[in-house]
Parts: structure tokens; C-alpha cells; sequence
């Protein structure tokens, strides 16, 4: 048992010193983390051995997956869905736009350029069409674009855009025996039900202290999961579709999001993104540094052409929809766990995880920088008047933070 | 000067900028508005934004509940604001949105990696600012 405690010790140091970097730099914990299981691993694999660190003993791997099954239902549950029913077919256009130009370009590059095996240009394909929702929704907020038609439609897209990221890294490498039809099938029955049965059975038994709304998620996540891992598909894949189906509800329990947010970044996520992060050989980056720069080059090549021009349809001006075309081009979480889904499964070798991860960490930052030097501040002083009050900055105090689901909405609309 | 616009962030030197502005609204009989900007982290991540995002306007608006008080003992008209983005943008636009004839704001020094990830927020409301702007040290 001192084993275990020394490891845990160990881990939560890290997490703790990831922490202590994201707020010294003002960076995402998530990246920090990626970044100090890299460090990590090399210092300490130099020094006493890699298998100190311990990232396949299994109780962290446990940790680490629960991470991120309940990172991914919270993400699945931050969809607004009155928003993605008035505007699902155009962001359907915009989201399947911008993950099949990435999935397909991204694959075809990983095949002939880099002459990697078809199942791991696949997975290039997949861990590099996502986008993240988050950093969109940020620059939403910062444009006061979240309130316009415009806003909510790319806000949507994204949503579609991961689910078919999530969809392809479930069904994709999936052997499709009776096996995955029962997967399927439990799932569809389970999707349906949980809508209704949830908040009829917190309204009856919830709001006490032995926190069941918790272990009742829990129980529904895990469980799908188990049902996921054993068809041989991803456990995440139930995960995101439990957190949609149930955004209207239990994405609405302002406190049990938080107190979910709680055990997830105070412990679970730590073991996800620093685990994903010690898998990473900066001996196979340093040696071949190429193969990162082509991947991040086609990522956001093939974004940008997918997604562009439909910005531009939107009639966006030109900055504004370069501005969130660059965006579009960023993903961190899904893009993560789909590259370590590839390792775990034996899909891709520790040298092309290290190249996705590197990727993927790229176009996390790299759009980010473009963005930040080149097309800020002044897109908002140019902003013309009718637009500067269509759009609106978003303030907080025009905006009203909901009691029930945390989501800024304005107070007006 | 009618208008002066305030930046907060909850600093020390944010405070002496405050405690400025409202020295000048007071002398200026003029109108002041507080802003506190809430930065996402660098790039933004599901989940850990909206949570960003909450425990900063709980932090601010708790912050602004003494600022408020101080404001009333001086017999200054006080309104309070929370925006989300880069805070040199934020300050520069709602600047020119209310029309502000100066903007307050207290130096900080950043670390480097702040400063290229961001700029200075200071040189960059300097830079872009179409009206007086006070720094104080």
C-alpha cells in the first residue's frame, strides 16, 4: 500500500505544480498538465526509471479514464439545446463541414505523405477534426457574438463538429460484431429513457446530503462505458450523448455541475491529462519534427477551407470570420483522447501519439498566437455602430448568470 | 470631464487606481464606471471555461460590494461592470462605447510569458485608447 500512496503523492504533486503553472502563465490547466506528464516522464525516467511514475499501473488508468468520461459528459451537458433546435441545420452545414474537411484531409496527409497504416491515418483523421467549443464560446463572449444568430449557429456547429468527432472514434475502429449492435441498441434505449427518467427521480429522491444525483450519473456513465469497452468502441462516446440528451436537465443543476466539476478537476482530470502527457517521446519530436509541422499544417489548412467559406456566407466581415476560422481550428480534449484511444488500442506507435499530441497541443496555441497578434484589438474599435449593437459586448451585467444551469445569457433575450 | 471609466482587477494597484478615480469624479462631479474583465485561460477548454468564468464574477461582484460603499461615502455615482475577453480590448472598447473622457487603470507587472502571450495591458489601452488615459504606479 506505501507504493500506492507514494504514487498517488507523486501525482498530485504534478497536478499541483500543472496548476500552479497555468495560473503563474494564464494558460489552460489541461495544457499545463499534457505538458508537466511530459516533463515528468522524461526527468524522472532519466533519473530513477519510467516505471516510477507508474501511468499503467491500473488504478490510474481507472482514474484516468473516469476523468475523462466525466470531463466528456460535462462538455456534452454545457449544449444549450433550445439553441441547437432553432439552429440545427445550419450549424449541421458548419459542423460537418468542419469536421469532415479535417477528418478526410488530415487522414489522406497521415496515408501518402507520412505513409502511416490505414487504421492510423485514421485515427489522425479523427484526433485532428475536432474543435473546441470552449475556445469558440470564449471568443463569442469577447465579440458579444454569443447573443447573435450567427454566434449561437458557430456555437452549435461545434457541437456537431465534436459529435462527430466522438461518433467516428467510437464506430470507426469498432469491429462491428453482435457485440457492438448490442452496444448500439442498449445505447439508443438508453438515450431516450434518461431525458425522462432523470429528473423525475432527482425531483423524488435528490437534494440530500448522500449526494445520489452523483452516483446515479456515475452509475449510468460507468456503466455505458463498460457496455462501450467491451463492444470494443470508446467509453467517451456514451459519455458526450448522456451529457447531450441530458443538457436540458441535469445540465441545468447549476450546484450538481459544480459539485461534478469539483471531483473531476480536483482529482480525475490531473490523472487523465498528465497520464496522456507522460506517454509523450520528445526523442521521436526532436527527431522528426517534420512529421508535427505537416499534421498541424493540414489541420488547419483543410479547417480553413472547410470552414471559411461558410463563414463568409454568413456575410461575416473578412477578420471577424478568419478570426473564428482560426479558432475553429482548435481542439484539445477530444483531440487527446482519441490519440491516446489509438495508443491504448495498439493503433498507433508511442512515436505517432507523440507527433497527434504535439499536434494537437499546436492547435491549441498556435491559432490562438495568430489570432492575439493579429486581429485584436482592432476589430473591435472598426466595429461599425449597427453591428457594435447587434452584436453587443457581452457584459454580465447586461447578461444574467442562470441560477439554474450557470450558462451567461442575456437578460433580454 | 463627465465620465471616467475605472479598470479593476482586484489588485493593489487596481485599488489606488479606484481610490484615483474617484478622487477625480469627485473633484470632476463626474460619472464613474468600474470595470473588472474576466480572462479566459490560453486556449480556452470545455468545462474549466464556464467554470472560469463563474468563479470570476462571484470574486468580482463580491469585490464590488466594498468598492460600492467606499464610492457612496465619497457621494460618487458608481457603476459596476463585468466583461469577458482580453483586458486591454475590454477596457479600449467599453472606453469608446460609454464614451468615457478618461480611463484609470493601475500598472501590473506581468511575467514575461504574459506579456507575449497578451501584451501589456497597460501599453496596449495606451496605444489604442482615443482618450486620456491615467496609469497609475
Amino acid at each position: 500500500m506505501a507504493e500506492t500512496w507514494m504514487i498517488a503523492t507523486i501525482w498530485l504533486g504534478l497536478a499541483l505544480v500543472a496548476t500552479l503553472l497555468s495560473i503563474w502563465f494564464g494558460i489552460a490547466t489541461a495544457l499545463s498538465e499534457i505538458v508537466v506528464g511530459t516533463v515528468a516522464q522524461l526527468l524522472i525516467g532519466a533519473l530513477i526509471g519510467g516505471a516510477v511514475l507508474g501511468a499503467d499501473v491500473s488504478w490510474i488508468k481507472f482514474l484516468s479514464g473516469a476523468g475523462a468520461i466525466i470531463l466528456t459528459f460535462l462538455a456534452g451537458a454545457e449544449l444549450d439545446p433550445d439553441v441547437f433546435k432553432e439552429k440545427w441545420k445550419e450549424a449541421a452545414a458548419i459542423g460537418l463541414a468542419g469536421f469532415f474537411a479535417p477528418f478526410l484531409g488530415c487522414a489522406a496527409v497521415a496515408f501518402y505523405i507520412l505513409h502511416w497504416t490505414p487504421q492510423a491515418s485514421w485515427l489522425a483523421g479523427v484526433a485532428l477534426s475536432t474543435t473546441s467549443v470552449a475556445v469558440v464560446y470564449a471568443v463569442m463572449l469577447e465579440f458579444g457574438l454569443n447573443v447573435t444568430k450567427y454566434g449561437k449557429t458557430i456555437l452549435a456547429a461545434c457541437f456537431i463538429n465534436d459529435l462527430g468527432t466522438v461518433l467516428a472514434l467510437g464506430l470507426i475502429f469498432a469491429p462491428f460484431t453482435i457485440k457492438t449492435g448490442t452496444f448500439v441498441g442498449t445505447s439508443v434505449i438508453v438515450f431516450a429513457l434518461l431525458p425522462f427518467i432523470t429528473p423525475r427521480f432527482f425531483k423524488r429522491y435528490g437534494g440530500r446530503p448522500s449526494e445520489l444525483e452523483a452516483k446515479y450519473l456515475l452509475l449510468c456513465l460507468f456503466g455505458m462505458g463498460f457496455l462501450a469497452s467491451w463492444a470494443d468502441s470508446e467509453a467517451v462516446l456514451p459519455a458526450y450523448l448522456i451529457g447531450m440528451v441530458l443538457a436540458g436537465t441535469v445540465g441545468k443543476d447549476h450546484m450538481l455541475i459544480r459539485r461534478l466539476r469539483t471531483l473531476t478537476f480536483g482529482l480525475l482530470t490531473p490523472f487523465y491529462f498528465i497520464r496522456a502527457g507522460s506517454f509523450v517521446s520528445v526523442a521521436a519530436l526532436i527527431a522528426a519534427p517534420v512529421v508535427f509541422l505537416i499534421l498541424l499544417a493540414a489541420k488547419m489548412a483543410t479547417k480553413f477551407v472547410a470552414v471559411y467559406p461558410v463563414t463568409r456566407l454568413f456575410k461575416r466581415e473578412g477578420k471577424e470570420g478568419m478570426y473564428t476560422t482560426l479558432l475553429m481550428s482548435t481542439g484539445l480534449t477530444f483531440g487527446s483522447i482519441s490519440a491516446l484511444f489509438g495508443l491504448s488500442h495498439g493503433i498507433i506507435s508511442t512515436s505517432q501519439y507523440s507527433y497527434l499530441i504535439a499536434t494537437v497541443v499546436g492547435s491549441a496555441v498556435v491559432p490562438t498566437l495568430i489570432a492575439n497578434a493579429f486581429y485584436l484589438p482592432r476589430h473591435l474599435l472598426e466595429e461599425p455602430k449597427e453591428e457594435a449593437q447587434e452584436s453587443g459586448a457581452m457584459s454580465v451585467k447586461e447578461a444574467k448568470l442562470s441560477s439554474l444551469n450557470g450558462k451567461i445569457e442575456p437578460a433580454s433575450q | 470631464m463627465n465620465k471616467l471609466l475605472v479598470a479593476y482587477d482586484g489588485s493593489k494597484q487596481s485599488e489606488k487606481a479606484f481610490r484615483q478615480a474617484l478622487e477625480l469624479a469627485s473633484k470632476f462631479s463626474a460619472k464613474l464606471v468600474a470595470l473588472s474583465v474576466v480572462r479566459p485561460p490560453e486556449p480556452a477548454v470545455a468545462v474549466e471555461l464556464e467554470a472560469v468564468l463563474e468563479s470570476a464574477t462571484e470574486h468580482y461582484q463580491g469585490l464590488f460590494k466594498c468598492l460600492k460603499e467606499l464610492a457612496e461615502s465619497r457621494g460618487v455615482d458608481v457603476r459596476f461592470e463585468v466583461r469577458v475577453g482580453h483586458p486591454a480590448d475590454q477596457i479600449v472598447h467599453m472606453a469608446n462605447e460609454e464614451k468615457v473622457d478618461a480611463i484609470v487603470m493601475g500598472h501590473r507587472g506581468e511575467s514575461f510569458i504574459q506579456r507575449w502571450l497578451l501584451g501589456s495591458v497597460a501599453k496596449r489601452v495606451l496605444s489604442y485608447a482615443h482618450c486620456t488615459v491615467v496609469v497609475v504606479r
